[in-house]
């Protein structure tokens, strides 16, 4: 399967380098950036799902630095993570074939290079197993997922792109000062050195406190999120698709590594499972309050991924809390219920995010409130995208329903389970999952039917057309996995239970028998798959009565629905902005604390530009600054935008083909790694 | 065998009987008004007379229009099936876990609320978001009175629960009364009575999405709110008053428990269909006054769950 993987990041380097040695021809860069990257994606899936089923492989495949050898670490939790990244790269890929298209005149080269460099760097961050590599990687995977954020070359995709920087490296930044804790404790940078040292219990916490916050910056939790709103939607569709489906998911590894593999010997401790429990429920409440009040069908989805990294943290944090009190099935189910949860998110956002990429194809724009209608003009769309919705609002017998059917059982559980003080937090956190819930389906409720149904409200909304081919294809696959993913629930979940297995190190859990799956320690059992033949059965057969009676009494069409008496006018139909106004009414508080922690993040980037910008001035390569006495005058804000603009074409001439200021920048990287390994020694 | 026989009298009996309810309803309101009112058999004759009727679709609506009407009336055909109504153990145990059933009560809110946008009307939509911002405001009440029983009773299933309450087992048991009170309260809301919902006043809002149905559809999704309001209904007394269902399956207990569980239902929904004319219309925007009470209720069961009185 290590061979395979091998393959698969050759492939992947023979796409971007050939992607951008023919940037001078956009067709010829895209097609052999899709195939290569479609057969990388399709190596990276078969070793995937090989390491699933086998036991853990360690290898150590040397490397250029005498000080760090490159040690990958292949077991089943890295295998389910490969699996689904590949997954969504093989469809943003065969989606890319089309959508591509309309990249020709801003750099497909360029932007093929990168993307084929961005799956790699993530499928490397999960096998490393050396806290140098993973880190060299990790930076990697920022830096290429940020070129493909700001290919729209505009002010927004700038401002968006510099903000991910910035908190991408406030991240990486607690993840290194975590990983070199332990490496200073144990004395080595090889994993296999620090889950073999048992840590002090202060030292464990603090480096597990660090890792979280570092990798939840990634993984977008409150308060780190404000990021995902402005990033994810600058990118190309498809890659909005790999960065909410895929990217923050290893923000999510990271935690599950940190704490289940690397401190296995320092122990569990309650307070750590807690601390992701509560994050994990702020996380989840306000990540879709805040996906209600978007209009940009790409914000409301990004969004909507901070709501699902608090649920995958609700059933990890679960699994915590039952590691650290022994208590093996609240562990197994918990952690089972937040890998579940993880696959799925990947599954239906991707599928969401291509769907909106479909949208903004046909009409070229992603504002809700001018579109409509479009499930006539565009049909295949349509039903994906509803099935995706329907699949994240936990409705069954989707697979969003599985994992928080499970997600529910472990809260129940470990509640039942625990004192006073677990009764309040899981109680916390099972109320904040039912908000969540409710306010789902408010949120797909808009999503879907401001833009799919009524009427179209502008001309490009008119000339919506269905998408090519290979778009379609690509979001009916991923629809299919939705589908089987919760119909098939009971035959998915004994391998989610033996991977959860796996990172306990502990025997699997039972938690599903024939199509049931089942609960033990809250005695309760459920089965996607009946629930689905009773649906079919008694809605089909309710359905075709219906349709009898209408063919013996008539059928008309009126062409205008009622308005009150007045003729119906475009203007009246309901809008994105009708349904937020409505929960603002109910939840106006909420809405205040993201006011705060906006100003907050857009205070921390204004400090690192500023940084940014003195060390530009220092070098004189940046001769339109104002001097630091007139710079002091100028409001905060638009000296962020002027900083935003410069630090924006520094990165945009990469795009361009400069490809020195990037290898200064790794170089600068190692150096700065060299220094911490000879202070650590 | 008999666990299907089970399902299928519980199925029959909640459909046939929701238009009698409805039309009892009606019945109590009028004589609360003091005037005659129509026959409490009226909900099957306009039932049969929308059957009968050509139908007119909006000409903007499309197959979720379409779809709706059978979605609704099917799920809860489903879910009324996996109630412990008439015995303590669930008919069919996969369709009876708290959570299976609070997420299926999903999606005919999903498909309503967006039937609502899809004709294209300002009304019917406007009524659709009211709709489903009223599920935002009793969902966690719902789920946070039903953690505090599963806790009591160390299971999610609803069966178990029933059994649990049936046989005066579950601790604690003021927890588990306080619990009751909330569950009812946010049931009621869930109902769509007043002051949050006026199921057949046809001036109001929250009926604006019916405005575009017509015909045997508009029959159809009629039924299926009914039945919802019995379903709703039959999963209080399911949970909360459980005694007289059958312990163990034999044919007399059965009838016995059948028998108990129409008297139950009864009492009610006529005690709803009481307070629902004893109380005035609210505006919508206050409505979170009143669900934030019921959400209170709930978090005191809660407290007293945690301090076991």
């Amino acid at each position: 399967m290590l061979e395979l993987m091998l393959l698969s990041l050759g492939l992947s380097a023979a796409g971007a380098v050939l992607s951008l040695l023919l940037m001078r021809a956009p067709a010829a860069a895209k097609a052999a950036a899709c195939t290569l990257g479609m057969g990388a994606a399709a190596a990276s899936l078969a070793s995937g799902v090989a390491a699933i089923g086998s036991p853990a492989l360690l290898a150590n495949l040397g490397g250029p630095v005498p000080f760090a050898d490159l040690t990958v670490l292949f077991n089943p939790l890295a295998g389910l993570l490969v699996a689904v990244i590949s997954v969504l790269a093989l469809v943003a890929w065969l989606f890319g074939l089309s959508y591509f298209n309309e990249y020709y005149d801003k750099g497909v080269g360029a932007l093929g290079c990168f993307m084929n460099l961005f799956v790699a760097s993530m499928m490397m961050v999960i096998l490393c197993d050396n806290a140098f590599w993973f880190l060299v990687f990790f930076e990697l995977m920022s830096l290429t997922s940020y070129m493909l954020v700001i290919v729209e070359g505009d002010e927004k995709s700038f401002k968006g792109g510099f903000l991910y920087l910035v908190m991408a490296h406030i991240g990486f930044l607690m993840i290194a000062v975590s990983f070199f804790l332990m490496a200073s404790a144990c004395g080595s940078l090889e994993f296999a050195a620090f889950r073999a040292t048992a840590f002090d219990p202060a030292l464990a916490t603090a480096a597990f406190a660090l890792a979280f916050f570092g990798f939840g910056a990634k993984a977008g939790i409150v308060p780190f999120h404000s990021w995902l709103p402005q990033a994810h939607p600058a990118a190309p569709s498809n890659v909005s698709a790999l960065m909410s489906g895929g990217m923050i998911k290893i923000g999510v590894f990271g935690i599950m590594k940190v704490c289940f593999d690397l401190l296995a010997l320092s122990g569990g401790q309650l307070g750590w499972g807690v601390l992701v429990v509560v994050v994990g429920a702020v996380s989840s409440v306000l990540g879709v309050v805040y996906a209600l009040g978007e209009h940009d069908l790409k914000s409301l989805l990004a969004y909507h991924s901070v709501e699902n990294i608090g649920i995958i943290l609700l059933g990890v944090g679960t699994g915590i809390v039952g590691w650290a009190c022994g208590n093996l099935w609240l562990a197994g189910i918990g952690l089972m219920a937040g890998l579940y949860h993880l696959v799925n998110h990947a599954m239906f956002k991707g599928l969401l995010f291509l769907g909106a990429g479909s949208v903004l194809h046909a009409t070229g724009t992603r504002n809700m409130e001018t579109l409509g209608g479009l499930a006539r003009l565009m049909p295949v769309t349509a039903v994906c995208f509803l099935a995706g919705s329907l699949a994240i609002s936990a409705i069954p017998p989707l697979n969003g329903f599985v994992s928080e059917w499970f997600t529910y059982q472990a809260l129940i559980g470990a509640a039942m389970a625990g004192g006073i003080g677990m009764r309040m937090v899981f109680a916390f956190a099972v109320v904040a999952l039912a908000i969540t819930g409710a306010l789902a389906v408010t949120c797909f409720v808009k999503a879907f039917g401001v833009t799919f149904l009524g009427k179209p409200r502008s001309d490009a909304a008119k000339a919506a057309h269905e998408v090519p081919a290979s778009m379609r294809l690509g979001m009916a696959a991923l629809t299919a996995t939705c589908a089987a993913l919760g119909l098939g629930a009971a035959w998915f979940t004994p391998i989610m239970s033996g991977i959860a297995a796996s990172v306990l190190a502990a025997p699997a859990m039972p938690a599903a028998a024939g199509t049931a799956l089942v609960s033990l320690e809250t005695v309760s059992v459920t089965s996607p798959l009946l629930i689905a033949v009773l649906l079919a059965v008694v809605v089909g057969a309710c359905a075709l009565a219906r349709n009898a009676a209408n063919r013996a009494h008539g059928l008309k069409v009126d062409p205008e629905p009622w308005a009150c008496g007045y003729a119906p006018d475009v203007h009246m139909e309901t809008l994105a902005s009708t349904v937020a106004a409505g929960v603002r009414g109910f939840m106006g508080p909420l809405y205040g604390i993201r006011e705060g922690v906006n100003s907050a993040g857009a205070a921390v980037a204004g400090v690192f530009g500023r940084a940014f910008e003195a060390g530009a001035c220092g070098q004189g390569t940046a001769p339109a600054a104002p001097s630091r006495e007139q710079r002091a005058r100028v409001p905060l804000s638009e000296s962020v935008m002027s900083v935003l603009r410069s630090v924006g074409a520094w990165f945009s001439r990469l795009e361009g083909g400069d490809f020195r200021t990037y290898i200064v920048y790794i170089v600068g990287a190692l150096v700065f790694f060299l220094a911490l390994i000879i202070l650590v020694r | 065998m008999i666990e299907l026989t089970v399902a299928v009298i519980q199925v029959l009996l909640l459909v046939l009987l929701a238009p009698l309810a409805s039309g009892v309803t009606r019945k109590v309101r009028a004589k609360m008004h003091t005037r005659q009112g129509t026959s409490i058999f009226q909900d099957y004759y306009d039932l049969a007379k929308l059957w009968r009727r050509c139908e007119v679709q909006p000409g903007g609506a499309g197959l979720v229009s379409r779809a709706m009407p059978p979605i609704f009336l099917g799920t809860m055909v489903i879910i009324a099936a996996g109630l412990p109504l008439i015995a303590r153990a669930c008919p069919v145990p996969l369709l009876g876990d708290v959570i299976t059933v609070l997420y299926l009560m999903a999606l005919p809110r999903f498909m309503f609320s967006l039937a609502a946008l899809d004709s294209a009307g300002s009304y019917t939509a406007v009524g659709g978001v009211r709709e489903l911002l009223l599920g935002v405001l009793v969902e966690p009440a719902l789920i946070l009175t039903l953690m505090v029983l599963a806790l009591a009773c160390g299971s999610t299933n609803l069966g178990v629960m029933a059994d649990s309450v049936a046989s005066l087992a579950a601790y604690p048991p003021v927890a588990v009364v306080v619990a009751g009170v909330a569950f009812a309260c946010a049931c009621y809301v869930e109902m769509g009575k007043l002051p949050f919902d006026v199921a057949e006043a046809e001036q109001e809002l929250q009926e604006g999405p019916l405005a575009e149905f017509s015909g045997p559809s508009l029959a159809m999704l009629k039924l299926g709110m009914s039945v919802k309001q019995l379903v709703v209904a039959s999963l209080f007394v399911a949970v909360f008053l459980p005694f007289g269902a059958a312990s163990v399956a034999t044919p007399l207990g059965l009838a016995a428990g059948l028998v108990l569980f129409v008297a139950k239902l009864a009492f009610v929904m006529l005690a709803a269909a009481v307070i629902e004319n004893a109380v005035m219309r609210v505006r919508y925007q206050y409505l979170g006054r009143y669900t934030w009470f019921v959400f209170g209720l709930a978090a005191l069961s809660f407290v007293f769950l945690v301090i076991g009185i």
